[in-house]
């Protein structure tokens, strides 16, 4: 049954497209309906005939309806070309992806796309830990993590907590220690009441500001350059490798460069 | 294949005409208006700036703050009534903050956006005070709460998780009013009555502990 069935196709497929549905006797008529329909329609002389004549006769008077019909199809047409348009036009509207308004974010280095094992996670490990990078942006950490919903530090924290809050989401926001007040309230405003950010100084920072979420880091000179609301739009809980829902608090919320375990 | 046609075709095929073009006008109007209802439906996701979105946002926000607080209750209350209400607004508002995430997820939006906090209630931005929206404790207050011990630290949580509910019901309230969002809306009516249940719960947990001074 199978094999026969695919070589016969290619030739019923010709005839049975010119037969309609496949009578041999109604076939060879209708092969000549096109031409022969109109005529006898008209003249009305069609009764006597094959059923195949009286079709045409109310195809050729059919301009009506399908003139109708063509306008309802225009009119849908129409109204799904609208709706389509108008769901484009709210895509617009949508937030662009943040992986891609993190890339338009001019000097941030991304790690993820240099040093994929560095940022694979759930790399835990106790005790003191070193890092390539300072501040670290991501890699192995203590269990515990640093509590970041929110959280002004005003000492230094350390590394090993600092990195897990990076794997759960957290923006950190590091400063040079010698920062003046001032500025650094500007930076506390940014973090303060905001769940998955913390702001700690870091002694030996090379530039004013440095921030963190993991795999991505910016380094900037002024606490009022644009880009540091940028890097925390787009990478505060999105840069998360465990989904926006993980905790940012029940961590430590240790001081100092020695890590809790 | 239209064979009864044929029968009646000859004579009468005029009129009947003018019989299917009002019938297709109507079926075209009918069908016309089915689809423009249905088509929208994509349009009206919630966008960016929307509502709904900084609803969703926000009161993630707002959760998180109240599972931690929930959660320090769980951990060290005296009292095991406070302890299991505690854990209960713990999971219970994860679970929210979980929902409205997928909600944003299935808006095509992103957990963060543009709009300052609680930009999205009329209002709203003005009742900000530190970043801190409405009902939400302070730095210094949830530090007290973590270093607080025995009945004293049941008495400060049921203080401020009240206080952090009636933020909470306010914020869902406004949202009901502005959403016309059928999902968004049951849900925030499901918070404001949950939350204020527990309210209910919590202030007669007061009076068997006595309230803080």
């Amino acid at each position: 049954m199978s094999t026969p069935g695919p070589e016969r196709v290619p030739s019923t497929v010709k005839v049975g497209k010119t037969t309609g549905q496949g009578k041999p006797p109604t076939g060879g008529s209708g092969a000549n309906r096109p031409g022969g329909s109109r005529p006898t329609g008209k003249g009305g002389k069609g009764k006597g005939r094959k059923p195949v004549t009286p079709v045409k006769v109310a195809g050729a008077r059919n301009w009506g309806p399908i003139a109708v019909a063509g306008l309802v199809v225009v009119i849908a047409v129409g109204i799904i070309g609208w709706g389509v348009f108008a769901s484009v036009k709210s895509d617009k509207q949508k937030a662009v992806p943040w992986e891609e308004r993190a890339a338009a974010i001019s000097g941030l280095v991304n790690f993820r796309e240099t040093n994929p094992d560095l940022v694979k996670g759930s790399q835990h490990k106790s005790g003191v830990l070193k890092y390539e990078q300072t501040p670290p942006v991501a890699g192995e950490h203590n269990p515990a993590w640093e509590n970041c919903n929110g959280v002004v530090y005003t000492e230094p924290v350390p590394n090993e907590h600092a990195v897990h809050s990076l794997e759960h989401g957290a923006v950190w926001i590091t400063y040079r220690p010698d920062l003046p007040a001032d500025q650094v309230a500007t930076l506390a405003a940014k973090v303060e009441g905001k769940e998955k950010t913390m702001l700690s100084p870091f002694p030996g920072l090379s530039n004013a500001v440095s921030l963190q979420a993991w795999g991505y880091q910016l380094k900037v000179d002024s606490v009022d350059d644009p880009r540091i609301d940028e890097f925390i739009k787009s990478l505060r809980v999105n840069a998360s490798i465990e989904g926006p829902t993980a905790l940012c608090d029940r961590g430590v919320s240790v001081t100092g460069s020695t890590p809790q375990g | 294949m239209p064979d009864p046609v044929t029968a009646d075709d000859p004579t009468p095929a005029p009129p009947r005409f003018s019989y299917w073009i009002p019938v297709a006008l109507v079926v075209g109007l009918v069908l016309g208006v089915a689809i423009g209802l249905l088509v929208p439906r994509g349009d009206s996701l919630p966008a960016d700036d929307s509502a709904e979105a900084g609803f969703a946002r926000d009161m993630t926000t707002h959760h998180t703050q109240a599972v931690e607080m929930g959660l320090i209750a769980y951990a060290q209350a005296s009292d095991p009534e406070v302890r299991t209400m505690g854990v209960d607004i713990a999971l219970n508002q994860q679970g929210q903050i979980g929902m409205m995430q997928a909600w944003l997820r299935e808006w095509n939006l992103q957990p963060t956006g543009s709009q300052p906090a609680m930009a999205w209630m009329p209002d709203g931005a003005e009742s900000v005070v530190n970043g801190l929206m409405p009902g939400m404790a302070t730095p210094d207050e949830m530090k007290r709460l973590r270093e607080s011990t025995g009945i004293e630290g049941d008495r400060l949580f049921l203080q401020m998780m009240i206080k952090h509910h009636l933020g909470g019901v306010h914020m869902a309230q406004e949202v009901v009013a502005v959403s016309k969002d059928k999902e968004v809306v049951e849900a925030a009516q499901l918070t404001i009555n949950s939350q204020q249940r527990e309210m209910t719960d919590m202030k007669s947990l007061q009076e068997k502990l006595g309230a803080t001074s």
